[in-house]
């Protein structure tokens, strides 16, 4: 069986991605694919952790289903708002999106 | 047996929540502001329904949520606040046009339910799912106003930040499944305490990742930088729903979160409480000076209000259960005088800004000729803010930061009432444009709508009351505070069962 440890840093390193994603992205969809990285990491935190330690109970197997449920959720609504942006001023930069500042 | 019936409240609420939504989809020809009425009903009705859940004894739902008073207290808050602010709506959106009033009624009653929950939840899960419902709520109510691009920026600068948050809080919610093996507080607070090594690193950096996510929430520094935008570009009423209900929800959920299932370690995280607070007033407070806009001066002033109120949560870190108690008593009572100071000063920002249409301070140029009786609740609610004597703010903060001291928290209270002074600058900054300068135009007086002038005039007696007389205020407190400390033991016998 694969130990628990790969698992681990596989989400570890997944995140860390996401996260430099989020960072360095300038296009507002890009970031949200990041922060779907980000979510996924911790969807295999969970799964494996529930696999491991918690074997008789599945409360992370079904944490991971809501979080799978409200990323959908986030992207929609997200993308929505994307789309106005750009109807509105035809970029979907985010560093364009900068009539306020400080 | 499951207990449905300690959602009726909340039945109420998203029941009315549906019902407007319905109404302007099958009856678009209805006057909007009905709307409106009919949702500050709604929140009439559940505030009744709450009141008959105060006083009770604990009880919970399968482990994932409790009813005790300390979810009362922020339901009570929650339909409060919605109650207002659907007023204040009412008079505001007359004036915008392409604004979806259904969708807008609606979220706000849902957001203020998720709020209730928040407060309640005893379970990692039901907290998140409640925390996402708010945010997601109020990232549509910030972009409401679909053509006015600061609107559309202001949204979307708050939802990407916002997942980002989440994120990041979902990663430490899962390291301290991992360690804990459970997701219901009184499970995590048995097996940390159970444990016979010390704090896990794991464990450390979970629960580091869930206070940047929660710090988002409640916009400490230094995770503040969506709050001034999204403050800026949302609607005024929004503006006000944003910096009291979504700051309220995010300390129901903090109090209950590390006095129950993160006291073990409360050594551990109370250096990083007492270093946010000290960030969090200074930056907020610092960069208030420098502000033309009224919406992002109030943005930053809530930054700085935010610090004082961490302040409280790092006391909660002592483990004695009287300074957790006293602590907690004394931010949830400030926390009511800031929501009812707020509102106040939203109900006149509202009536003059529909007036001269400008949301910029200069804007307020003279109002103290042309409205008196605004810039008098404008002139009350900074002072409050402030906290000079006899206005509500000056009583809860010093009930709050009373609470809050011991040996070794005492330069940070010396901190915050430095900062105090500071905003005193910044506040007065505004009352003297309402009343040194000439307005702009004619001087001729002008009639503020009977609804704001209602809303301004009550909250303005509010601010007063609790100013001079804090007792009441402040029992309410205490009796919502106990149970966070009471019932530790008799959360853990209702142990999770798999939900």
């Amino acid at each position: 069986m694969v130990p628990l440890e790969n698992y681990l840093a596989l989400s570890a390193i997944v995140f860390a991605l996401g996260v430099y994603g989020v960072l360095a992205r300038r296009n507002a969809v890009m970031i949200l694919m990041s922060v779907e990285l980000m979510l996924n990491a911790v969807n295999i935190n969970f799964v494996a952790f529930a696999a491991y330690l918690d074997p008789g109970r599945i409360v992370g197997a079904i944490f991971a289903v809501f979080i799978i449920t409200v990323a959908a959720a986030e992207v929609g609504l997200a993308l929505a708002i994307v789309i106005r942006l750009f109807r509105n001023r035809a970029t979907a930069n985010v560093d364009e999106a900068a009539t306020m500042k400080w | 047996m499951r207990d449905y019936a300690l959602f009726i409240p909340e039945y109420i609420a998203c029941g009315v929540a549906l019902l407007v939504i319905a109404l302007e989809l099958f009856a678009p020809r209805l006057r909007k502001d009905l709307l409106a009425y009919l949702t500050a009903l709604g929140a009439v009705a559940w505030f009744a329904a709450g009141l008959a859940f105060l006083d009770r004894d604990p009880k919970s739902y399968q482990g994932l949520f409790i009813s005790d008073d300390f979810t009362a207290f922020f339901r009570l808050l929650a339909a409060g606040i919605v109650f207002v602010v659907a007023l204040m709506s009412a008079e505001f959106l007359k004036r915008q046009r392409g604004v979806d009033q259904g969708e807008f009624y609606g979220l706000l009653l849902v957001a203020g339910s998720a709020m209730t929950i928040m407060a309640g939840a005893t379970e990692l899960l039901t907290a998140y799912l409640a925390l996402e419902v708010l945010s997601f709520s109020l990232y549509v109510l910030v972009g409401i106003l679909k053509r006015d691009l600061r609107s559309n920026e202001a949204s979307l600068k708050y939802i990407l930040l916002g997942a980002f948050s989440s994120a990041l809080f979902l990663y430490g919610l899962s390291l301290v499944y991992g360690a804990a093996g459970t997701t219901s507080y009184a499970g995590i607070a048995e097996a940390f305490a159970g444990r016979d090594s010390g704090l896990d690193p794991a464990v450390a950096v979970g629960m580091m990742l869930i206070l940047a996510g929660v710090g988002f929430k409640v916009s400490a520094a230094p995770f503040h930088m969506w709050a001034p935008d999204a403050y800026e570009g949302a609607p005024l009423p929004i503006t006000a729903f944003l910096s009291t209900l979504s700051k309220a929800a995010g300390f129901a959920l903090i109090l209950r979160l590390f006095s129950t299932a993160f006291v073990t370690d409360a050594e551990s995280w109370r250096w990083a409480f007492l270093a946010l607070a000290a960030v969090t007033m200074t930056v907020g407070n610092l960069i208030a000076i420098q502000q033309k806009n009224l919406k992002r001066l109030v943005a930053y002033s809530s930054i700085g209000q935010v610090g004082y109120m961490l302040i409280s949560i790092a006391a909660l870190g002592y483990g004695d259960a009287q300074v957790g108690l006293n602590a907690t008593s004394g931010l949830l009572v400030h926390l009511v005088g800031y929501i009812v100071t707020t509102l106040a000063l939203f109900s006149a920002l509202t009536a003059a800004v529909s007036r001269t249409g400008s949301e910029e301070i200069a804007g307020l140029r003279g109002l103290a000729e042309t409205q008196p009786f605004l810039a008098l609740v404008i002139t009350a609610s900074l002072f409050s803010f402030a906290g000079l004597p006899f206005f509500a703010g000056f009583a809860t903060k010093l009930f709050m930061l009373q609470g809050a001291t011991t040996d070794e928290t005492i330069w940070i209270v010396a901190l915050a009432v430095l900062n105090s002074f500071i905003s005193l600058y910044y506040y007065l900054m505004v009352i003297r444009q309402m009343y040194l300068f000439d307005p702009l135009g004619e001087a001729v007086r002008f009639r503020v709508q009977p609804v704001l002038w209602g809303l301004a005039a009550i909250l303005l007696l509010g601010i007063l009351f609790i100013g001079m007389y804090p007792g009441p205020a402040f029992e309410f407190s205490e009796q919502a505070a106990k149970p966070l400390f009471e019932s530790a033991s008799a959360a853990a016998s209702a142990r999770v069962q798999a939900p």
